[in-house]
């Protein structure tokens, strides 16, 4: 007994003592952020018969924890090491909901992703509408699809179709005005930042939130300027020629700034647009002034 | 003392109990992962309550079924229980029943601890809709309902065989295939499968009658999402399901008892 005793205790010493150097070791391996294949929804179907909403969400969480490894890059605006891999999460949504079509998790965050950021408009809605032959009570799909409808793909007939549901499913009388509002203004930027505070204000993963506020907060600077050249229109009776004519004329306290790092402008019909098309460019960009493009996916 | 009591008491007396208590203890770990979700974190902690307890009962009926007459033969209990005046067809449904009650017993214990922590998580994340306790009730109790079909068929398959590897390996194909038997069917009826022969199509009907229906058995959507139930559908699903089971042990008891145990 005494021999295994002592044999143990020295092993046990070897093992504290490599334990240090293997942790750093580990800690200093090369981590590639990948979303990786998963098989077909059908083979994950017949393997696993009963525990397709199991998978369903761990399918979901791993997409999010891979876009959220992205996302804590963001509070250096400008400085975004990698382009996230749009087609794989897309494809792995989609996935994820054949499992189960249930699943809000994969709503909300197929929305969140193949609109702003990979521009799939059509491939968002659609997702939304298949969700809605399920989630029968659930108001947020038809909200989502009207705001895609009415911002996006400028059929204001559908958005105000799916924003009465919404209000009929939520009882909700503000979605009804909204409904008869936004067929009749063309203020889109007013819609977004209402459409965009709604998500923000249910969000409960940090770096959706983040990414949320960072849009909002570019829409409340671009309404800041529509509503001081409107305002100029009005007084003076013509269009201001750019941005710094509003800053000078003192209808704007200063040059709003952009998160994205670009910088405000009026197009030819006097829309506000920003040279960051309200993105983050895909490569570095020091505050030296050099640059280093992002690294291979 | 009947077998049903003596193959219970065998279960407690092998710990398997502990065991289950054990591999219970994941139950602690739900309330926390179920926040990794996004929107639906009450929904999430049910799926995994319910994975888990179909993945324990699942193993349990396994196992038990596929092993327990094995051991018999192998510690030859049953040569000195079949010089008793009872007849083998009687002495295997027995042990099924044991092992049938003492699955019923920790899927009661499993629900239990389900309820607690699907309440505890749902008092902290409120779901956006109320939880059908009689949804989760149901999906809880036809669980175990399939995994007594599954006993069933390991305790055929342990009829004929003289190890545990055809029963436990039996059983897990007899799972995966029932599990999916209505998809399969779904697809060769479907208009995607014109191109296959109709002779592949003619034998995917007729194996679909034959091999358990297991996905019936499956209410786990209807309780995460408190999906309305069919009663007539679940009265037949039942139906189904003891129809089948009763035959599955009538040809066991009817093969174990030409049986040579020598």
């Amino acid at each position: 007994m005494k021999r295994y005793l002592l044999s143990a205790l020295c092993v046990l010493l070897a093992y504290l003592g490599i334990l240090g150097p293997f942790t750093r070791a580990m800690e200093q391996k090369p981590y590639i952020e990948k979303i990786g294949l998963i098989p077909s929804p059908r083979v994950l179907q017949a393997f696993f018969p009963d525990f397709q909403e199991l998978l369903a969400a761990s399918i979901l969480s791993k997409v999010i924890l891979y876009y959220g490894s992205l996302s804590e890059h963001l509070d250096q605006p400008g400085k975004i090491i990698y382009a996230a891999d749009y087609p794989a999460m897309s494809r792995t949504v989609h996935a994820a909901l054949r499992l189960d079509p249930y699943n809000m998790d994969g709503y909300y965050f197929g929305q969140s992703i193949l609109v702003w950021d990979a521009k799939q408009y059509d491939l968002a809605t659609e997702l939304l509408e298949y969700g809605m032959h399920y989630r029968t009570w659930d108001w947020q799909l038809p909200f989502f699809a009207g705001f895609n409808y009415a911002y996006f793909l400028g059929n204001k007939k559908k958005a105000a179709e799916m924003y009465m549901r919404a209000g009929e499913l939520s009882g909700e009388t503000l979605f009804k005005k909204l409904a008869g509002r936004y067929l009749q203004e063309a203020g889109n930027t007013r819609m977004a930042i209402d459409y965009l505070r709604t998500l923000a204000k249910n969000a409960r993963n940090p770096a959706v939130r983040q990414t949320l506020q960072i849009r909002i907060n570019a829409f409340e600077a671009v309404l800041a300027i529509e509503q001081a050249r409107d305002q100029f229109t009005e007084e003076l009776g013509r269009a201001p020629a750019d941005i710094a004519e509003l800053v000078k004329g003192g209808y704007l306290e200063g040059l709003p700034v952009d998160p994205y790092g670009g910088t405000f402008y009026l197009d030819e019909n006097k829309q506000v647009r920003t040279t960051s098309k309200f993105a983050f460019a895909a490569s570095h960009r020091f505050s030296d002034g050099s640059s280093e493009s992002s690294p291979a996916e | 003392m009947t077998i049903v009591a003596v193959t219970m008491k065998g279960l407690l007396r092998d710990r398997v109990l502990q065991g289950i208590l054990v591999a219970a203890l994941i139950f602690l770990a739900i309330p926390s992962i179920s926040t990794l979700s996004m929107r639906q974190v009450p929904e999430l902690a049910l799926t995994l309550c319910l994975s888990l307890v179909s993945f324990i009962l699942l193993l349990l009926a396994v196992f038990l079924g596929g092993v327990s007459l094995w051991r018999d033969v192998e510690r030859r209990y049953t040569h000195s229980v079949l010089t008793l005046p009872r007849s083998r067809g009687v002495y295997l449904l027995g042990r099924f029943a044991g092992i049938g009650f003492f699955l019923i017993g920790i899927a009661v214990l499993l629900s239990l601890v389900t309820v607690v922590v699907v309440s505890v998580v749902s008092a902290n994340y409120p779901p956006d809709r109320p939880i059908s306790w009689m949804a989760v009730a149901a999906a809880l109790s036809f669980d175990a309902f399939k995994c007594l079909l599954l006993v069933a068929f390991a305790v055929l398959f342990s009829s004929v065989s003289t190890s545990f590897f055809l029963p436990v390996f039996g059983t897990i194909v007899v799972y995966l295939v029932g599990g999916a038997s209505q998809q399969a069917y779904d697809y060769v009826s479907s208009p995607a499968a014109q191109s296959l022969s109709p002779a592949v199509r003619q034998l995917a009907g007729i194996l679909y009658y034959i091999v358990p229906n297991f996905s019936a058995f499956d209410l786990k959507v209807n309780a995460i999402y408190a999906l309305p139930l069919d009663p007539r559908t679940l009265i037949m699903t039942a139906g189904y399901g003891t129809l089948y089971m009763v035959f599955v042990l009538i040809i066991a008891a009817g093969v174990y008892s030409r049986r040579e145990l020598g």
